[in-house]
C-alpha cells in the first residue's frame, strides 16, 4: 500500500535559516557575477599555458632571454626561471612608459612563482610550460617581481626588477 | 493541542538574538574582504 503524497511529514525548515540560505545564495550569485563582468566584461585573464616547451633545451627566443620590441611600446619579454643560479634572467628590465608587455615565463628545472607587483600579473611557472600574460605600464615606477613559490634554499634571493621609464 | 500550542509558543519566543549579530558580522566581514580584494583587482589594470 503505498502513501499518498499529501501524507508524507512536512520537512521543517526555520525561517531564519530560511532567510541564510536565500542570503548565502544570493551573496553567492553576487560574487558570481562580479567575476564574470571583471573576466568577461571588463576582460581581466588568467595566466594561461601559452606553449610547451623542452625544459632541458630551450630553443628560439629562450636562447636569449630579454626584451624584444615588436613596434614602438609593444614588447614581449621571455624571462627563464632558474634554481641552479636561483635567479631570473633577466633580472632587471626596462620599458618605456605606456608600453605593453606581454610575459612569457618559464623554469628549466623546478616550479617557481612569478608576482609583479602592484599589478595583476601572477603566474605558476612549471618547468617545460610557458606561461603567459600581457599588461600596460601606465605608470612610471619600479615593479620589482619575486618568485612566490618555495623553490628552495635559495628562494629568497630570486627577485627582479621591471623599471617604467619615462618615454 | 497542548502540544501544538507549547511548540507555538517556543517557535514565537526563539529569537536568537546574538547568533544573528554574529551572523551578520560575520557576513560584513566577507562583503567587505571580499569587496576589497575586487577593488584592487579592478585598480590594478587589466592582464589579458
Amino acid at each position: 500500500m503505498s502513501e499518498s503524497p499529501a501524507a508524507k511529514p512536512k520537512l521543517h525548515v526555520d525561517p531564519y535559516e530560511k532567510n541564510w540560505m536565500r542570503f548565502t545564495i544570493i551573496l553567492l550569485i553576487v560574487f558570481a557575477a562580479a567575476v564574470t563582468v571583471a573576466g568577461f566584461a571588463l576582460g581581466f585573464q588568467v595566466p594561461s599555458p601559452e606553449e610547451r616547451v623542452d625544459p632541458n633545451n630551450l630553443t628560439g627566443p629562450w636562447e636569449n632571454p630579454g626584451l624584444r620590441e615588436l613596434s614602438p611600446d609593444i614588447y614581449d619579454l621571455y624571462i627563464i626561471a632558474n634554481s641552479a643560479t636561483w635567479q631570473f634572467d633577466p633580472r632587471d628590465v626596462e620599458v618605456p612608459v605606456g608600453s605593453t608587455v606581454t610575459f612569457y615565463v618559464t623554469s628549466t628545472d623546478i616550479q617557481h612563482g612569478f608576482k609583479l607587483q602592484d599589478t595583476n600579473i601572477n603566474m605558476q611557472i612549471v618547468p617545460g610550460q610557458v606561461s603567459k600574460l600581457t599588461y600596460t605600464f601606465d605608470k612610471v615606477g619600479e615593479y620589482p617581481y619575486i618568485c612566490t613559490e618555495y623553490c628552495g634554499v635559495g628562494h629568497a634571493a630570486m627577485f627582479g626588477t621591471l623599471t617604467v621609464v619615462e618615454q | 493541542m497542548a502540544d501544538e500550542q507549547r511548540t507555538k509558543e517556543q517557535a514565537e519566543e526563539f529569537h536568537p538574538k546574538g547568533t544573528v549579530a554574529i551572523l551578520v558580522m560575520f557576513v560584513l566581514a566577507i562583503i567587505i574582504l571580499w569587496g576589497s580584494v575586487y577593488v584592487i583587482l579592478l585598480s590594478r589594470g587589466v592582464t589579458v
